[in-house]
């Protein structure tokens, strides 16, 4: 089903990843021991109560955070030993990242919020008018084009998201991590909102991680994986349609 | 550059306000500057724009031109002292002088200083006419042409009782050779010694104020003085920067000026460095969000610093502007726009503004985009 070839390997595997906060003398063991496997094109929902690693887990995959043990490689790139620097250019090249709460810069429009991916490239960038290109095509198809100039004040917390989706989709990533991406939406807009975001991955073939704790949004993923303590197990019950 | 360019044309009444801040301030700044030069120079333009190398004081007069004599065995002595290629008398007086246009001529006070015509302690900065050539020719300060000090107008010392009217006739205009903000006349010392008898016939001798040296070719001037003083008692030689700094008034003015601007030397920079930080504290959701989705630190620091350059440099054209509106204004105001001060002051602003920046630029390279997951310190804009 997948169309993006992906010799390299999976776009995500995680290996006995653990990791520990330490604050003061105590230990918090976020995630233990979680090795997962994300195929070509599949979308896994991450399924768990507040407080059980979800987060954790994404920002380890999403080169934000560095695991205590363990190995984590994304679309073929061992990132496990990465230095900050060397994590920075992951982040912009290789992973779409939707956020929990804050997406969007707010002194830039709907459309500037896409190019800004480009210009954070600079040189090794596309051309000025191949990002542009890409971020009008990239919005209407999330129905966003009548409002690619506005600020993000001024567009619905559903549009919002629609926005930041693009973002995460502008630099074709092999993985797009999403961190509960409709917790700040009503139901319905919510469930919009994943459709979109199931049809664009499915369009394209990229694989994502969808972090929620809504039961009801894991009929959009291909599997669901839950973590309770930051241990992982799949989940037969809750698996959704291929 | 577009981040930081978007940025300010979105929030272009706060950046506009910042940059109408700096500009009032720097402009501030070059008034002040222009303000104390101007009137530096009317206290002592005439020492500042004369030819002597070296002005040789009465040591009791303590560099104060108006209280030196010079006796005649000094004088004699000077002139011995190696190094000193030619020493001339140099006077100097404040008179009561008839000038004025159109016939309504009035009683002011005008500075005279009398030279050898050959001899140092001629004015250099001659803007029109000539230099005067014989007794009761004389060079007149520039600022004062329209005041009965032009070229053409004849000005009269007034006698006390038993003295002689002596009259000038202004042959040229040099610039900034004002003394005591009077009105100042350069002529021969045969014309100062003839104004010195009318206000007092029954002086035997006129003596001058100071000797006017000019050192010979390659000698120091630092050092001639310094062996004049050493060698001729009672005496206190000084370069013509030394006689400038040290004269009475000037390093009152300069002190009283430098402390008001080292404040605004020391504000502009704080407000910006301040604004820059707020406005770095409260965008931080933003500048997390950017270094989450793999924005290198780097190019975060250079938006900033591009936004305190642009900021800077605005300010300083509206400041120049400014200046530039209040040097043609007039008003009794004597400011002129040079571009040699005008550079030092914006290159100085811009340099201790992109200092205090360092501030914000360090709240930025502290920023852990691990942040962007949580929400940590973020407003939502
Ligand atoms: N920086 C940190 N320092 C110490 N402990 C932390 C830190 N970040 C997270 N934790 C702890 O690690 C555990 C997992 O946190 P995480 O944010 O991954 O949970 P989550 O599943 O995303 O929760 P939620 O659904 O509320 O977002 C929690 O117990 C949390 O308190
Ligand atoms: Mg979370």
């Amino acid at each position: 089903m997948s169309s993006n070839p992906a010799p390299s390997g999976a776009p995500l595997r995680l290996e006995a990843v653990r990791k520990v906060y330490r604050s003061g003398d105590s230990e918090i063991v976020a995630v233990d021991h979680a090795t997962l496997t994300v195929a070509d094109g599949e979308i896994v929902a991450l399924l768990g109560p507040s407080g059980s690693g979800k987060t954790t887990l994404l920002s380890i995959a999403g080169g934000l955070l560095t695991s205590t043990e363990g190995r984590v490689v994304v679309g073929g790139q061992d990132i496990t030993d990465r230095s900050p620097r060397e994590l920075t250019e992951f982040r912009r090249t290789t992973v779409g990242f939707v956020f929990q709460s804050v997406n969007l810069v707010p002194f830039l429009t709907a459309e500037e919020n896409l190019l800004v991916v480009a210009e954070l490239s600079g040189r090794s960038g596309m051309s000025r008018r191949d990002a542009r290109q890409r971020a009008k095509e990239l919005l209407d198809e999330l129905g966003l084009g009548h409002r690619a100039g506005n600020l993000p004040s001024q567009l619905s917390g559903g549009e919002r998201q629609r926005v930041a989706i693009g973002r995460a989709l502008f630099n074709r990533p092999a993985l797009v991590l999403f961190d509960e991406p409709t917790s700040a939406l009503d139901t319905k807009i919510g469930e919009q909102v994943m459709e979109l975001i199931q049809n664009e991955m499915r369009s394209r073939g990229t694989a994502a991680v969808i972090v929620t704790h809504d039961t009801r949004m894991t009929h959009y993923a291909d599997r669901t994986v839950r973590i309770v303590d930051g241990v992982l197990s799949d989940d037969p019950v809750a698996a959704g349609h291929p | 550059m577009f981040l930081a360019l978007t940025e300010m044309r979105r929030a272009k009444v706060r950046f506009g306000l910042l940059s109408g801040a700096v500009g009032l301030l720097v402009f501030l700044i070059l008034f002040q500057q222009a303000l104390s030069t101007g009137l530096i120079n009317q206290f002592i333009g005439a020492l500042r724009n004369q030819s002597a190398d070296v002005l040789v004081f009465n040591a009791q007069a303590r560099k104060n031109l108006e209280g030196s004599i010079v006796l005649p065995a000094q004088q004699a002595a000077v002139a011995q002292v190696p190094g000193v290629a030619e020493a001339t008398p140099l006077g100097e007086g404040t008179f009561t002088v008839l000038a004025g246009v159109d016939g309504a001529a009035e009683e002011q006070d005008a500075v005279i200083f009398g030279y050898q015509l050959d001899g140092p302690g001629a004015p250099t900065t001659l803007v029109e006419g000539r230099l005067p050539e014989a007794t009761g020719e004389a060079v007149a300060s520039s600022r004062n042409a329209d005041e009965g000090f032009g070229i053409g107008d004849t000005v009269t010392v007034v006698p006390n009782a038993g003295g002689a009217e002596v009259v000038f006739t202004v042959v040229g205009l040099a610039e900034e050779i004002n003394y005591s903000v009077s009105p100042t006349l350069f002529t021969d010392f045969a014309g100062f010694e003839a104004a010195k008898r009318a206000v007092n016939p029954d002086a035997t001798a006129v003596l001058p104020s100071v000797m006017a040296v000019r050192v010979a070719d390659g000698a120091d001037p630092e050092e001639v003085a310094a062996a004049i003083t050493a060698a001729v008692e009672g005496t206190e030689a000084l370069t013509r920067r030394q006689a400038v700094d040290g004269s009475p008034g000037v390093s009152a003015v300069r002190q009283s000026f430098s402390v008001v601007l080292l404040l605004f030397y020391l504000v502009v920079p704080l407000v910006t460095g301040l604004f820059f930080l707020i406005v770095t504290f409260q965008k931080a959701g933003a500048l997390t969000l950017l270094r989450a989705i793999g924005s290198p630190a780097g190019l975060l620091v250079r938006s900033l610093l591009l936004q305190v350059v642009v900021v800077v440099l605005t300010g300083s054209v509206l400041a120049v502007g400014l200046f530039w509106l209040a040097s043609r204004g007039g008003g009794g105001l004597d400011i002129s726009v040079e571009s040699g001060p005008v550079l030092f002051t914006v290159t100085l602003v811009l340099v201790l503004a992109l200092l205090t920046s360092l501030a914000a630029v360090r709240r930025v390279l502290r920023i852990d985009p691990i942040a962007a997951t949580t929400g940590a310190g973020v407003q939502v804009g």
